[in-house]
Order: structure tokens, then C-alpha cells, then sequence
């Protein structure tokens, strides 16, 4: 662990350029003075300020207001019935499954950050992977809202349970609908105990360290009486590791699960055996957008310049560089595929993409997932907050537009023209994904202020004064029990 | 060596729970557990804000059975889906789809992958909290009031008067020498 050393000079603050590697010591990851009591400090005076910025307050106004708007949309569509949104024969998926699978998409940077690159042993996840996780958990909040309505009649929901009921009536478990509703509702139970779990010592830090009698309450019952145990440790770190490897496997399986919605159908533009890693690629792509936009103003809102660097974001922008690549090239292949085929139904659903009644979308997302993400070539652009933070944003409006343009354009032109019919969402449709871009920020600002931010525990052990060796080589016996 | 000054006067007679010894850096608290273990105490725990690297060799701690947990509740989910799966589609309402054979393993896969994820997941955790006996809310070594800083910088070993070893003279004097900043009794 300690064989690398690491350039630790106390006169590095946050906007110190610790993006080069020298070959022969590892930059620091962080910055300021780096104790382990500063780090404590730093990351819990977000917490336990008595006011929070006052652009915390603005977003949240905004952001709860949208929540409102998101429960009367949702009111509206189920006293009213599904006809209240644009979903019309032969679009009936529209935009409740699009948002879907876009929020699907967008949580899977978190479990990507904190899962596989654990095992991958990348330092530089300490700074970012608690919040990454926590988008994972808003966004499948998120994601698991828009089928739950999309029924109609969320009551029957539990239909799809094999709940034993009078009508003898079993779920198809040869339905992807149904491996589709398994894989998100594990993905949401694996995510948020990934979260918590990885969460209790750094409660343990904030109950410690709390002033009033609720906070030392809440954060303690939260806490679960952590004290720090070397024997507690070994057990967290053998559980984070267990953990660290089903999320891998899983955020690989969620967005190829949800993509069997589509490729398991009989439908030119969808039966394509690319679509899990296709879902997949895409869906980390969308998600290292999101953790990139995400981070760039908290670093600034929050002043944790120097735990989250510029290494971070350098590092965030060519993970989305390299996912931007995959897509382009997943792109070009589907249209080689549909090409080569010879297929005229798959040629023509192809060009019906670009050349369609939808064809602005089209070319939107050829822009934005594959031109924009090259910007990141430059270093210039992965720590220039101006460049970065347009260019994250425009990738989100891409994956977005592509979740759009697979469903729309697939439904649309059905196959006797006879049948063609275009889609058009609703006020309702924008005001009830409106209302989930709300419900997500609300969230997560009520993560920022009133939960620890930044995986405390974790930073403190890739500090340098955190190594240490163990002088024996008697071989171990028992101690403790 | 200062004694614990915030014990509730009144408890009549408290227990003597141990001695907490406050070390000042990772290298001193990793060779104070080597020598500890080799000195045969047997009911001593260290305390840091982080995990240490090396102290479960240092302090000598088997591996858990985690894994195994782990791995009996992920088959438990795949097994589950395989069998909950026909049980439903093929004995008790028996339904053909898309001409499919009732009982099609390759078909329940993508179900039994993502269950056996879950159960492996819901069994770690839960054999975390039972192997680590948490949610604990209390515990002697709160009272003190240096260890709030064990989850801020602090880093402590606390060797139990219940171990055979212990004598709160020399268990003390051993601390000490072995580079405890300070060292302080605990009453439970």
C-alpha cells in the first residue's frame, strides 16, 4: 500500500493542478492540509452549518415546487385514466417508459464508481463514490415511479407478484416485463443497502461530533452503535468487498435486463442482439454525465475543492469520453448491422431514425453523445468547470433524446403504413418528467445537507499517514475471539 | 493515568470494564497490536476512524464466514426463481407462451441471476450486523470522553479486565511502553 509514495505539500489547495503523474509518486488526491482531522471537518461543516448556501435554498424551493407539480400530474393521470398523456396506438409506451429507462440509465455511474472501481483499487473513488451511490438511489426512486404509473391502475401493481389469488392468475416468468420489474426492484434494494452500509461509520462520525440531542439521536440510531472495531472493520471491509462484486455484476444485468423489454420483442430497430451492452454502455454513459454535472457546482457550492479535485473531474470526463466512444461505435454498428442484413424492414427503421418525422432528435443525438463527449480529448475542457459542465449536460439531453428516438421511432411506423401514427407528448407528459428532475434534486440536496457527502472513512484511509506495516512474521495466531 | 471522569455517581459500584490506551499514529497502534497478541491477551479491540491495513494480520483475526453467507443466500435467490418459476408456470396454473416448454430453464435466468444478486446481498448485510452483534447503542468504552474522536482521529486499543492476561498495573505500564499517548481506565 505504501510502496508508491505520495507528493503531499501542505501549500496545495483546491485549485491546484493535481491532474500529472510524474511517473514516480502519485499525485495527491487530497488536497489543503491533509489530517485526518481536517478531512472530518471539511466534509461535516456542510452538515452541521446552521444555514445552508443560499443557492441551497433556491434549488430546493424549485425543486420541491416540482415534486408538487409531480404529485398533481400524477393525481391527474390516475383519477382521470392514462388518456391524459400522448400514448396513443401504436405508441403506447411513450414517455413514462422512456424516462424509465432513462433514469435507469443515469444511476448506474454510481454503482459503476463504487463497485467496479473498488475492485479495481482506484483511489480517487473515495472523493466522489458516496454521492455517485446516492444518485444511484434517487435516480432508481426515480426510474421506479414511471412504470408504477404507467399501469393505469397502480393498484394491480402487485399483479405482478406471484401473489397466490382467487383467479389462479400467475405472472409469465418467460415476460422480460417481468424480469425487467425483478432486476429494478433488486437493483433498488442492492443500491441503497451499498449506500447505507458503506454509510454507518461515517454516521458514527456525525453522531459523535453532533451539538444537539436530536442530532446525537437520529445520527445514533443511524449509526447503529458504531465504534470504529478493528474486528467491526474487517467484516465491513470483507462485506463492501462481497457487495462491491454482486453490484458489478448487477449494474452490468440491470440495463441489459430492462433492454430484453425491447430485444426479446419482434419489433425491426429493436430484436438486435446489441441491445444489453448497448442499454448498458449507454446507461454509465448518461450516469458519468450526470456524477460529472453533479459535481462541478457541489465541489463549489459546498467548498470541497479539495476533496473532490481536479483529478476527479479529469478523471470523471474521460470515463465519459471512453463510454461516448463505445456508443458512437454501438451507433455505427447498429446502422452496419441494418445495412448488411439485407433486411428491409431493419433499413428502413434505421433511416426512419435519421431521415423520420423524428429526424432532428435523430441527428440531436448523433451531436450530443458522439460529437460533444470528444471535447474531453482536451484537458483543458475536463477541468474547465465552463466547458465541462455544458458538455456533461448536453450528453444527458443525447441519452435522453436516444431513449426517445429507440421507443418513438420503433413504435411509430408500424408495419402497415395504415397503421403509422406520430407521437406527441402531453403537457402532462413534460409537466410529470419535470416533476421527476424535481423529485431527484429534492432528494439529493437533502442528501447533501443533512447526510455525509463524502465517504469520510474512505478518504481518511488513502491518505498517506494512514499506511502503516505490520512488523511479524511469526505466523498469526488467535486473538480476540 | 487519569481515571474515566463522566461515570454516573449514581451507579453503585461500577464494573470495571478495561483500559483504553490513545495512540497517536497508524505505525505505533499496528506494532502496540503485534505486541499485544504476542504478549497472549486474548479480549482487546483496536478502534480507528478508518480501516487499518494489515490489522487483521497484525492483531491475528481469522476471516470470516461472510462469504459463505454471501454465497448461500445467492444460491438461495437462484433457487427460488428456478423453482417458484414452474411452480407457477407449469404445476399449478399451467400456461403455455409463445410455444414455449413449461418448464424452460433458459428463460428464468435473467430472474434467477438477478434474485441470487439480491439474496447474496441481503444476507452480507445481515451477517454483518449479526457477526458484528450491531445495532449497539451502548458500550463501557462511550463513556469515555476522548473516544468520540474514534470516528473523528482518534486511535485506541481497549484491552478488557475480563481478559486473563489483564492486571490494570502492568496491562497499563505495557501500553505505555508500547507508545500510548495516554491511558485511561473504564468503568462499565
Amino acid at each position: 500500500m505504501a510502496s508508491v509514495t505520495t507528493t503531499q505539500v501542505p501549500g496545495m489547495t483546491g485549485d491546484f493542478d493535481n491532474t500529472l503523474d510524474d511517473g514516480v509518486s502519485q499525485a495527491p488526491l487530497v488536497l489543503g492540509e491533509a489530517t485526518f482531522h481536517e478531512v472530518t471537518r471539511k466534509i461535516c461543516r456542510v452538515a452541521e452549518a446552521p444555514r445552508a448556501p443560499m443557492a441551497w435554498y433556491v434549488a430546493f424551493a424549485i425543486s420541491t415546487s416540482l415534486v408538487g407539480v409531480l404529485g398533481v400530474m400524477i393525481a391527474y393521470a390516475i383519477f382521470t385514466g392514462v388518456g391524459v398523456w400522448g400514448n396513443n396506438s401504436p405508441v403506447f409506451w411513450g414517455f413514462p417508459i422512456i424516462n424509465f429507462v432513462f433514469w435507469v440509465g443515469l444511476a448506474h455511474a454510481g454503482t459503476f464508481i463504487s463497485a467496479i472501481l473498488l475492485l479495481f483499487r482506484q483511489k480517487w473513488r473515495t472523493g466522489i463514490n458516496r454521492f455517485a451511490e446516492a444518485t444511484t438511489v434517487f435516480a432508481v426512486v426515480c426510474a421506479g415511479l414511471f412504470p408504477g404509473i404507467h399501469v393505469g391502475r397502480p393498484w394491480f401493481a402487485y399483479w405482478m407478484a406471484p401473489v397466490p389469488n382467487v383467479m389462479g392468475a400467475w405472472p409469465n416468468f418467460y415476460s422480460p416485463l417481468l424480469w425487467d420489474a425483478i432486476a429494478v426492484f433488486t437493483y433498488t434494494n442492492v443500491s441503497l443497502l451499498f449506500w447505507y452500509v458503506g454509510m454507518i461509520p461515517d454516521l458514527a462520525t456525525f453522531r459523535d461530533r453532533s451539538k444537539t440531542r436530536l442530532r446525537h439521536t437520529v445520527y445514533g440510531i443511524l449509526a447503529m452503535g458504531w465504534r470504529g472495531s478493528a474486528k467491526h472493520w474487517q467484516l465491513y471491509e470483507r462485506t463492501i468487498l462481497i457487495l462491491a462484486g454482486l453490484a458489478t455484476a448487477l449494474v452490468l444485468g440491470v440495463s441489459s435486463t430492462v433492454s430484453t423489454d425491447f430485444a426479446v420483442s419482434q419489433l425491426p430497430g429493436w430484436h438486435e442482439t446489441i441491445f444489453p451492452p448497448y442499454f448498458t454502455v449507454g446507461a454509465i454513459f448518461s450516469g458519468f454525465a450526470l456524477v460529472l454535472a453533479l459535481a462541478i457546482p457541489a465541489r463549489e457550492l459546498f467548498g470541497l475543492k479539495d476533496l473532490i479535485t481536479k483529478r476527479h473531474l479529469d478523471n470523471l470526463a474521460k470515463i465519459t469520453l471512453v463510454m461516448g466512444s463505445i456508443v458512437t461505435y454501438i451507433y455505427m454498428m447498429e446502422f452496419f448491422i441494418a445495412y448488411y442484413s439485407g433486411n428491409g424492414y431493419e433499413q428502413f427503421a434505421y433511416l426512419t431514425r435519421i431521415m423520420g418525422p423524428y429526424w432532428r432528435m435523430g441527428w440531436l443525438i448523433l451531436f450530443c453523445n458522439c460529437v460533444v463527449p470528444q471535447i474531453f480529448w482536451f484537458k483543458f475542457a475536463r477541468t474547465t468547470w465552463w466547458l465541462a459542465l455544458p458538455a456533461a449536460l448536453l450528453c444527458l439531453v443525447g441519452m435522453w433524446s436516444e431513449r426517445f428516438v429507440i421507443i418513438v421511432t420503433v413504435l411509430n411506423r408500424d408495419f402497415l403504413p395504415s397503421a403509422w401514427h406520430n407521437y406527441a407528448p402531453t403537457w402532462v407528459d413534460w409537466l410529470t418528467f419535470a416533476g421527476s428532475i424535481g423529485l431527484f434534486f429534492t432528494l439529493f440536496l437533502l442528501f447533501c445537507r443533512f447526510l455525509p457527502m463524502i465517504a469520510m472513512s474512505e478518504v481518511k484511509s488513502i491518505l498517506p499517514q494512514a499506511a502503516g506495516h505490520v512488523h511479524d512474521d511469526s505466523p498469526a495466531d488467535a486473538a480476540g475471539h | 493515568m487519569s481515571t474515566a471522569h463522566n461515570i454516573d455517581p449514581a451507579v453503585s459500584q461500577p464494573q470495571m470494564y478495561g483500559l483504553l490506551a490513545e495512540f497517536h499514529d497508524v505505525q505505533t497502534l499496528l506494532d502496540a497490536a503485534v505486541a499485544l497478541r504476542k504478549a497472549g491477551y486474548k479480549k482487546w479491540d483496536c478502534y480507528t476512524p478508518f480501516p487499518v491495513h494489515g490489522m487483521d494480520k497484525a492483531m491475528g483475526l481469522r476471516p470470516s464466514i461472510l462469504p459463505w453467507i454471501a454465497l448461500s443466500g445467492a444460491l438461495g435467490g437462484v433457487f427460488t426463481i428456478l423453482a417458484l418459476a414452474p411452480l407457477c408456470n407449469a404445476f399449478l396454473y399451467p400456461m403455455i407462451f409463445s410455444g414455449k416448454p413449461y418448464w424452460g430453464m433458459p428463460g428464468h435466468i435473467p430472474m434467477a441471476f438477478a434474485l441470487g444478486i439480491l439474496g447474496g446481498t441481503v444476507f452480507v448485510v445481515h451477517g454483518l450486523f449479526v457477526l458484528a452483534r450491531l445495532p449497539q447503542f451502548y458500550h463501557p468504552l462511550f463513556t469515555a470522553e476522548r473516544f468520540r474522536r474514534v470516528t473523528d482521529d482518534g486511535m485506541f486499543i481497549a484491552v478488557e479486565a475480563t481478559d486473563p492476561s489483564y492486571s490494570p498495573s502492568a496491562t497499563s505500564q505495557l501500553l505505555t511502553k508500547l507508545g500510548a499517548a495516554a491511558v485511561e481506565e473504564i468503568r462499565d
